[in-house]
């Protein structure tokens, strides 16, 4: 076969000749096409593989980890939790509406075909410098995009995080996070299980669209690619997806359904090739079966990544109910092949094999690379002055960033109350929502501090887990399990990989200390334009279980004249990242200090004390510390006009970050309690002041609450929309 | 008193399950669910037509499913005086069948909206007679096509007869621009029919009733019509 098609289709030489070794023959072009969509990064991991290995992926809680279409844990009782994050970055770059709205779609996917009802969505979304000409646009086409399917299938978004950063300007990372909710006994799995049993093609007609998507998201970008890709971006229809998850789930309830797997990146061709595998049978499909939009090639149909399609197994005596149900859904159905057990996929075009491959060359032969890693050089000490800095500037700093600001311009357009079980909206330390029937809450939240990565990978990511179990805990949610989302540059660049590499082993370590399992995820990579790398930026998304939702602690003030304190251990200016890079402007990476280390048994213990005062129900509300450090949390718990009037020796600590920091809010009559149960348990507190009525108050001098807090509030539309 | 209710679903619709968990807890008995294909309605006190995106809001909001074979005995049952409330989209379905008068434009802003909004009464009617007169309700909208709209000679009749039920308010009862979040005509943000038995609302009252919601003021509305 010529050289340049091989190359073309994204495989190398020696990739090629691994194959021809095997198969002793020439390739046809449509099974070259499969190679192609099946030996990309976003599929077979060739790249991260050695290192995911290595992660936590089970204990007693988790049902299913990673390797099907989503992680499953255990919440108690017959209740499950199905969850899993995925990226949908280079789409949203090119075709940042549809780019979204499909990385949505896809990820609900993900969650109902394993018999979970979706029942909360989370979105991390990061752009760059707001001065940079496309930001804007990116901005407003990424949120209306998610917001768009989201809304229209009525899942409610519940959180996430909007950061923008010069190194995100011509790669910008949209990672959707679902949550779903299945009862143990009615979950999925992907793998057939009856030789001569149906394979059937639920869903939207195919199309061109997407074709080579998945390929498309395993590349580097360059800078005239974004007309030329803009056809290989999937075009969604919410709507559709919301009969098609009605329709299967009904399905399954019946329990009329084998398996299941859903069509997304590499559409038919990875789905089959991955039921074949799963099951160690085969997979015989006649192409001329499939529902199609337009008149395709086979090429073409086995490439297309056109939305809202399912591929599903089922006996035929349950043929004709299953027609019934998904007629009066309203959706495309089709017999278009059977379970073999050849252990090979074939695939018929007008009564000619247009591929006729061994699985487990597809699967078990699938490259992978142990590719060359640099470690990070080790740092040089170095010191500030930050005898320009006071209160008023940093404050100023803090107010005018935008990644500081009230993110309600993004989310006042997420429907974040449907499905009524909505407890905690988007805005506080985590999301919640309650299982539905049930007094049980499950909690979310996704994070990640791209700038400690770049500083130190390892602890870095050590940071970012404990920073998740953080936001969870000052909920009163207990941290269960982890999905992740790692969205890095070209591999290639040996730095690259060792972030790559490091940062992974310091999602190991903590995972493994903390016993949270990471359950799903997705890997993301080639994020860089030209010689312009992104921040590394693994995605943590981290979901807890409270059993009694009456016992969860709000991240706002309660009520006039409560205590502040806060607990946990701040760090030195010169040693607090964000602090150097939000106040003194520092950018240059090796201009930082190392990072501390991350201190597993600190956070251990707080996390047992803040439990504990949560349990005999001493605290009001509660906060996490983190980047902008303890007025940043405050000025978020503002609530109802209720502010803060504190006290402190040094005004610039206010604004580092912490190690296992949180904001505890106390109750006068319960101060004296707390206070001894602190001893008791060797918990330094620090009082920091009182909430009060429409003040912040700082070392008794006044600053203009209404200012501070309009500034917050507004700063970010008034920004995105001049 | 008891009340019998039912909720119906078309394509596209998800407040279905929200509304029937609304009036199961607080009638405390069970709701018929109905499909948008059945031709009979059950005979029910109260029909939800709950919120959502029928048939993918595609033509224009709730204009496809005006074509539903239900439709017609939801006609029969507004004539009988039974009571219908419909929500956000439902609210849509009932002005596009032509049981309620006026329309839902885009919101003025041009950007779909979910956040908590107040609303105060206007006229008292049967889904209201519970909430006084200078009580603000905290209740949530997310839509993306919630700006009413009538004719001068519209707004006039709906006055004269008294329909307009809810208003958009802040915090303190006040009719303000900023309070009119959608940039719905004279801060209208829910209307009656001349009969006063089937009500249009955009915001969602089955949002907020139990004890972990932001709110519980939607119970009120159920309230008023239980008596």
């Amino acid at each position: 076969m010529n050289t340049e098609l091989i190359l073309k289709h994204g495989l190398t030489l020696d990739e090629y000749e691994v194959i021809n070794n095997y198969l002793k023959r020439e390739l046809t072009m449509e099974e070259l096409g499969i190679f192609s969509a099946m030996w990309n990064e976003h599929c077979c991991y060739k790249t991260s593989k050695k290192w995911l290995k290595k992660l936590p992926t089970s204990n007693d809680i988790v049902i299913q980890g990673p390797g099907e279409n989503a992680g499953i844990i255990d919440v108690q009782d017959d209740d499950a939790i199905a969850f899993k994050i995925e990226s949908h970055n280079h789409p949203s770059y090119i075709e940042p509406f549809n780019g979204s709205a499909t990385g949505v779609g896809g990820i609900l996917r993900d969650i109902f075909t394993m018999g979970a009802r979706p029942i909360a969505t989370l979105d991390s979304i990061r752009f760059g410098d707001l001065s940079n000409f496309k930001t804007k646009y990116l901005v407003n086409g990424v949120v209306k995009g998610i917001g768009h399917y989201g809304n229209c299938i009525g899942i409610p978004n519940i959180g996430g995080e909007c950061e923008f950063d010069h190194s995100y300007n011509y790669n910008n990372l949209v990672n959707a996070m679902a949550i779903g909710h299945v009862k143990k006994d009615s979950i999925f799995y992907s793998e057939p299980k009856t030789i001569g049993g149906l394979i059937v093609y639920i869903g939207s007609k195919t199309g061109k669209d997407g074709i080579h998507g998945a390929s498309m998201a395993s590349d580097v970008f360059s800078e005239d690619d974004e007309d030329s890709k803009r056809p290989s971006v999937q075009v969604g229809d919410p709507f559709m997806e919301k009969l098609l998850m009605e329709g299967c789930l009904e399905l399954m309830n019946a329990k009329l359904i084998e398996s299941m797997q859903d069509m997304g990146a590499a559409g038919i061709t990875s789905s089959s090739v991955e039921m074949a595998s799963k099951g160690n049978l085969g997979v015989e499909i006649n192409l001329d079966k499939i529902p199609l939009r337009e008149p395709l090639t086979p090429y073409e149909i086995l490439l297309s990544e056109s939305q809202e399609r399912m591929l599903a197994v089922i006996l035929e005596e349950n043929n004709e109910k299953v027609k019934n149900i998904l007629k009066k859904w309203e959706i495309d159905y089709e017999v278009i092949g059977k379970v073999t057990d050849t252990k090979k996929v074939i695939f018929k075009s007008k009564d000619k094999i247009v591929v006729n491959l061994p699985v487990d060359i597809i699967v078990d032969l699938a490259p992978e690379y142990d590719r060359p890693f640099n470690l990070p050089l080790k740092r040089k000490v170095q010191n500030y002055d930050f005898s320009e800095l006071n209160l008023k500037i940093c404050l100023d700093n803090i107010l005018k960033n935008i990644n500081y600001s009230h993110k309600s311009w993004v989310y006042d357009q997420y429907d974040s109350t449907v499905m009524g079980d909505t407890i905690f909206e988007p805005g506080g330390s985590s999301g919640v929502v309650k299982i539905h029937n049930s007094k049980k809450a499950i909690g979310a939240t996704t994070d990640c501090s791209p700038l400690y990565i770049r500083i130190n990978p390892e602890k870095g990511m050590a940071h970012t887990v404990l920073e998740s179990y953080r936001n969870l805990i000052s909920s009163n949610i207990k941290p269960m399990a982890i999905t992740n989302n790692l969205n890095f540059a070209s591999p290639l660049d040996q730095n690259i990989m060792g972030e790559l590499v490091l940062s992974i082993s310091g999602l190991k370590k903590t995972a493994e200390y903390f016993n949270t399992p990471i359950v799903s995820g997705n890997v993301s990579l080639y994020n860089q334009t030209n010689e312009e790398p992104i921040k590394p930026t693994p995605v943590i998304g981290c979901v807890g279980l409270n059993e009694n939702y009456k016992t969860l602690v709000p991240s706002c003030f309660k009520s006039e004249n409560d205590k502040i304190f806060m607990n946990g251990q701040m760090l030195e200016k010169k040693n607090s990242p964000y602090f150097l890079q939000d106040h003194l402007n520092i950018k240059q990476i090796n201009q930082f200090n190392d990072l501390v280390n991350e201190d597993f048994e600190l956070e251990k213990i707080h996390q047992k004390f803040i439990f504990n005062m949560f349990k005999k129900e001493l605290i009001q509300s509660a906060n996490d510390i983190s980047r902008g450090g303890v007025i940043y949390s405050l000025i978020k718990m503002i609530k109802s006009k209720l502010g803060f009037s504190i006290k402190t020796q040094n005004e610039l600590d206010l604004f580092v970050e912490c190690l296992a920091g949180y904001i505890l809010v106390v109750n006068q009559q319960n101060c004296q309690n707390f206070t001894k149960e602190a001893n008791i348990a060797n918990i330094k507190l620090i009082e920091l002041g009182i909430v009060k009525k429409e003040i912040i108050e700082i070392n008794q001098s006044k600053l203009n609450f209404n200012s501070i807090y309009n500034s917050y509030m507004n700063n970010f539309a008034d920004k995105i929309n001049n | 008193m008891s009340l019998s209710s039912a909720v119906i679903t078309f394509p596209g619709s998800n407040c279905d399950r929200d509304a029937q968990t609304y009036l199961e807890i607080l009638t405390n008995q069970d709701t018929h669910k109905i499909w948008h294909k059945d031709v009979l309605l059950p005979k029910v006190d109260l029909l939800i037509i709950p919120g959502g995106f029928s048939f993918g809001d595609y033509l224009r909001s709730g204009a496809m499913a005006a074509k539903s074979p239900i439709i017609d005995d939801v006609l029969k049952h507004a004539e009988r005086g039974g009571y219908i409330i419909g929500i956000c989209n439902g609210f849509q379905i009932l002005t596009e069948i032509g049981l309620l008068d006026g329309a839902l434009n885009r919101n003025v802003k041009l950007k779909f909206l979910a956040k908590n909004c107040f609303i105060k009464k206007n006229h008292e009617n049967n889904f209201n007679k519970k909430i006084s007169q200078d009580q603000c309700l905290s209740i949530p909208v997310a839509h993306n096509e919630g700006s009413y709209y009538n004719s001068e000679e519209g707004l006039k009749l709906l006055q004269d007869n008294e329909q307009i039920s809810f208003l958009y308010c802040d915090e303190e009862g006040n009719t303000t621009d900023s309070s009119n979040l959608n940039g719905s005509l004279n801060h209208i943000a829910g209307i009656t029919n001349k009969k006063k038995n089937v009500l249009g609302l955009m915001p969602h009252p089955e949002r907020a009733f139990q004890d972990f919601h932001t709110s519980q003021d939607g119970q009120l509305i159920l309230e008023s019509l239980l008596g």
